[in-house]
């Protein structure tokens, strides 16, 4: 089941009324969603993405524009009309009720042709228990649970009507660092096995980087960009974007263009023939630099973090807006510690730069 | 569970129906939920508006076989009547003056308690409060009969005395407001004690405005006590020159059924009933947010 | 932070509070129990000099009363339909109250005015709204039938004596019925809205989600949610209950009947009042006992109840 949002729009009032002002929580969202894909909604807390997925959901009205799934028009249609699964940040298992009544409890819902026998119902259940892999707990009570296994839970009953559409929100941030790796494994596992048209929301770029198919990046209620999550990393369409993406995150500097070089300070770093001469912003990925004897951007060498396979070479510049200037490289490499400075090559791939103004990304042809 | 379920796939026309019936949905059921709510605040209220009307009626309009829910003549005399039949004046002094200092007693009793039991360390304290708390457990109707043999032998016999003392000590409110000393972070004591700050102006000075809220609410509580109490000063001091507002109200009117002169009684209950509601509609927030955390009626 | 100073000092600020409680708090438990196990203990006789044998037929005589069985019937009549009666209701108006916005706070404070009243005069309005004014002629002739028969006439119903002589024990306990229901109200409204309040919103988004009816999500997750603050309001009502007694006096004065029958309507705390005034302290103390026995076993009752249903 495919889900399009057409110039979806939501503006809460403002809640003190003598001040009048709204807030714009989504902006003229316009997106369609692949049937049987896994999106990632992304962002920074308060960009609107919850306020998407509860739209989504039915929970919460658009001011304004259009929700489609597949090519039913179901903006007007009720949560409950909706077929959806919805699996809430803290999951909201009635805590009254044992693992397998929190599952039974949609089914026991369905009405008139969709009524289902208690032997239906019960294997339906176990089915989504098995799938979860928590069928061995199905008599404990939600306190009785890890959080993880809290988690997995709330995906079952999600699941267990068989829903058109999947939300998840926030679905990891209340695991530990652990625990939150294994399950985001899992969660991609029971969606490729369902493939049920899953979106979930984070504000954990890793998180959405290593299981969804597609990520949306929003800021502000404003979709930044859509893609899949290697080519968003790599061809990041403005600075916001560059900067949110990636651990360690991207090395910003200052600089400008003049006659199709790139400068930082006084250096040229690059060539970038056709672009006009412009005051810009320079991101550099980690991995997008490496020390070199005869490098063309050198910086003040600070220390060396080595990370087992990875090393971490921290060094400073003048220009920089990032307190630090940070290459990874492999642990093999050797770098000279004992010198002052160190002198960087830069791969033109992992090096862009964007419009000082509009932090808009300035394209130019890799030689 | 490899596929969506079919049932759940819903038809475009479908959408049309299910969401205009949703809609109606909604508004019948917010209507009912409404009708329901004022039909019972209706109920609620009746007794009050017909306590009103009542009180404003003249006895021949009030026993006309068909009702009035208007009095056609208002008759404010029968207040005057009231108040006088009744010695309502003297009963608002009496209960006023058993209502306050019993209140500034208990408060001051009841702070002093608190303080030791949330700030200062002395053996056996854990098992002296356990006690008190357990003392909670027994109704009250088991110690009336022995306090009344009591106040028998102290003399105290129709006096204001033995309205008060009594019912000065409540474990729960020493429970209540040690509960909120102990919020109180122990540091600002311990600063006061390096300042050479004595207990009672830092109990003053500090505690007191921080627990104002818990303070204000058992002040209420207490007032409204002494306003409804009924049982015990019918008991010991049922004398005219001790005479409590509900033991006063009742006696002046024992005929409960039958030819009683109603519109005056009502307004005398009116009467009564008045400062309740004024101090209520005043300090709605302290009154509901005490009775939710006591529980005990006056 | 122990030393010799603060000892003095903290029983110094307890003192009062110590000296009151034992003297009408600690020495009455004793007190009460040991008058309630001597045999035909009064007072008066006793300042005079008697002696009295230990032995339990305070309790006894206390039992074999028809007088006390009447209280005890009264009593545990009016708990056993008040309780469910006026929580069943609070629960309703509690959840309705919870799902509207406008009003709601003005309604909250007209379904609180009950409690700030005085038990014994709006029991005199109840009273004046019940009674039948001059009646004559074998009870079918009245002046003025009350507004209650006023309004079962409007929708064709045959007047009913309610509370003045002549009247049925039926028509009394209803009478007090609906009378301790509107008193017992508020308090289980404040209680009950304040738990609904409480419980977190995502249990109801998670419902909607699932197409949970109204009724369904009422009976499977409201009252699971609200069950401690449900028991609550349970256990405390029926200790109210058994302590009912100025509600009665408020409504059919202190012969707690109608006039043809004082006593029809009288309770246990009633019971123990007047052995007390008749200066029979061993019997009231036996009766006292015996109250405290029943609220003690009705609460043991409800906490196993409570455990089994109940979910913290």
């Amino acid at each position: 089941m495919k889900v399009v949002l057409e110039n979806l729009t939501k503006i809460f009032p403002s809640r003190d009324k003598k001040a009048g002002k709204e807030v714009v929580a989504v902006n003229n969202f316009n997106f369609e969603i692949p049937d049987g894909q896994l999106v990632g909604l992304l962002g920074p807390s308060g960009c609107g993405k919850s306020t998407t997925l509860y739209m989504i959901s039915g929970l919460q009205k658009p001011t304004g524009g259009k929700i489609y799934f597949g090519d039913d028009d179901v903006t007007e249609l009720s949560t409950e009309n909706r077929g959806i699964g919805l699996v809430f940040q803290n999951y909201a298992l009635y805590p009254h009720m044992t693992v397998q009544q929190n599952i039974l409890f949609p089914l026991q819902n369905l009405k008139g042709k969709d009524k289902l026998s208690k032997q239906e119902m019960l294997d339906r259940a176990l089915e989504a228990a098995k799938l979860v892999q928590i069928d061995e707990l199905m008599d404990r009570k939600p306190s009785e649970l890890s959080g993880g296994q809290q988690q997995r839970v709330a995906i079952a009953r999600a699941l267990v009507k068989m829903p058109r559409v999947l939300l998840l929100d926030e679905p990891l941030s209340n695991l530990d660092a652990r625990l939150r790796l294994q399950t985001r494994e899992e969660i991609r596992r029971i969606q490729k096995e369902t493939g049920i048209t899953t979106v979930f929301v984070t504000h954990d770029q890793e998180e959405a980087m290593s299981i969804s198919d597609v990520i949306v990046v929003m800021k502000a209620g404003v979709v930044q960009q859509i893609g899949k999550p290697q080519e968003v990393y790599d061809d990041p369409k403005n600075l916001f974007v560059a900067k949110f993406l990636g651990t360690p995150p991207i090395n910003v500097l200052e600089g400008k263009v003049a006659g199709g070089k790139v400068y930082i300070g006084d250096s040229a770093v690059m060539d970038v023939n056709g672009v006009e001469d412009q005051e810009v912003y320079i991101g550099i990925r980690p991995e997008g630099i490496e020390p070199n004897e005869n490098g063309v951007f050198e910086c003040k060498l600070n220390n060396v973090e080595v990370m087992g396979r990875d090393a971490s070479v921290v060094s400073t510049h003048p220009s920089a807006i990032s307190t630090v200037i940070r290459a990874i490289i492999s642990s093999d490499i050797r770098v000279d510690t004992s010198k002052e400075t160190v002198k960087y090559n830069i791969k033109p791939h992992k090096f862009f730069i964007f419009n000082k103004e509009t932090e808009e990304r300035v394209y130019f042809e890799v030689k | 569970m490899s596929k969506t379920n079919a049932n759940n796939v819903m038809q475009a026309r479908d959408i049309q129906k299910v969401s205009v019936g949703q809609k109606i949905g909604k508004v019948l059921s917010k209507t009912l939920t409404y009708a329901f709510l004022l039909i019972m605040a209706l109920i609620v209220l009746f007794p009050f508006y017909w306590m009103i009307i009542s009180s404003l009626k003249t006895l021949a309009e009030y026993r006309q076989a068909v009702p009035t829910f208007w009095p056609r003549q208002i008759m404010f005399s029968n207040y005057v009547e009231a108040f006088t039949t009744a010695h309502l004046g003297d009963l608002f002094l009496n209960t006023l003056y058993v209502g306050l200092v019993s209140t500034v007693l208990s408060l001051v009793i009841t702070v002093l308690s608190a303080f030791a039991f949330a700030r200062l360390e002395f053996k056996g304290k854990e098992t002296l409060f356990g006690a008190l708390l357990a003392t909670m457990m027994i109704p009250g109707e088991l110690f009336t009969i022995t306090n009344y043999i009591t106040i028998n032998q102290l003399g105290w016999m129709h006096t204001f005395t033995a309205l008060i003392v009594p019912f000065l000590v409540s474990v729960f409110y020493i429970y209540l407001l040690r509960q909120n000393f102990m919020q109180i972070p122990n540091e600002l004591y311990l600063a006061a004690k390096v300042d050479g700050t004595s207990d009672i102006k830092y109990l003053w000075k500090v505690m007191i405005p921080l627990a104002l809220p818990t303070l204000i609410s058992i002040t209420i509580l207490k007032m409204m006590g002494a306003w409804n109490s009924y049982i015990w000063p019918k008991l010991v001091a049922n004398d005219d020159a001790h005479q409590m507002i509900t033991n006063g109200l009742r006696n002046a009117f024992t005929d409960t059924s039958g030819q009683a002169n109603y519109p005056v009684q009502m307004a005398a209950v009116a009467i009564v009933s008045a400062p309740l509601f004024l101090v209520f509609l005043c300090l709605r927030k302290y009154i509901m947010s005490g009775v939710s955390r006591s529980g005990i009626k006056g | 932070m122990v030393d010799s100073k603060n000892q003095w000092k903290a029983w110094l600020y307890l003192s009062p509070a110590i000296v009151l409680l034992l003297v009408f708090t600690v020495w009455p438990i004793f007190n009460t129990l040991r008058m309630a196990f001597l045999d035909g203990y009064g007072n008066m006789a006793a300042i005079g000099g008697q002696t009295f044998q230990f032995g339990i037929n305070n309790f006894l005589k206390v039992v074999q009363y028809k007088e006390f069985l009447q209280c005890l019937q009264n009593t545990a009549l009016l708990c056993v339909t008040t309780v469910p009666i006026s929580t069943t209701l609070a629960l309703l108006i509690a959840v309705a109250l919870n799902s509207i916005k406008p009003l709601q706070k003005t309604l909250q404070t007209i379904f609180f005015l009950p409690y700030v009243t005085n038990s014994i005069a709006i029991g005199m309005v109840f009273a004046a709204m019940f009674n039948i004014v001059g009646l004559k002629q074998g009870n079918s002739v009245a002046d003025t039938w009350g507004i209650i028969n006023n309004v079962i006439q409007f929708f064709g119903g045959e007047p009913v004596n309610w509370i003045n002589a002549g009247s049925s024990y039926i028509a009394n306990i209803t009478v007090m019925i609906v009378y301790i229901v509107w008193n017992a109200l508020p308090f289980k409204i404040l209680i009950l809205l304040g738990g609904l309040q409480s419980i977190n919103k995502q249990y109801y988004d998670a419902a909607k989600v699932d197409g949970t009816p109204k009724g369904r999500v009422l009976t499977r997750i409201t009252i699971p949610l609200l069950s401690p603050m449900l028991a609550y309001v349970i256990i405390t009502g029926f200790i109210g209950g058994f302590k009912e007694y100025s509600s009665i006096v408020g409504i059919f004065g202190e012969k707690m009947g109608p006039a043809d029958d004082a006593g029809r309507l009288n309770t246990m705390v009633g019971f123990v009042y007047d052995a007390l005034e008749r200066d029979r302290q061993g019997r009231a103390s036996a009766a006292a006992l015996i109250l405290f026995a029943i609220i003690l076993v009705v609460t043991i009752i409800n906490n196993k109840f409570i455990k089994k249903h109940v979910h913290y």
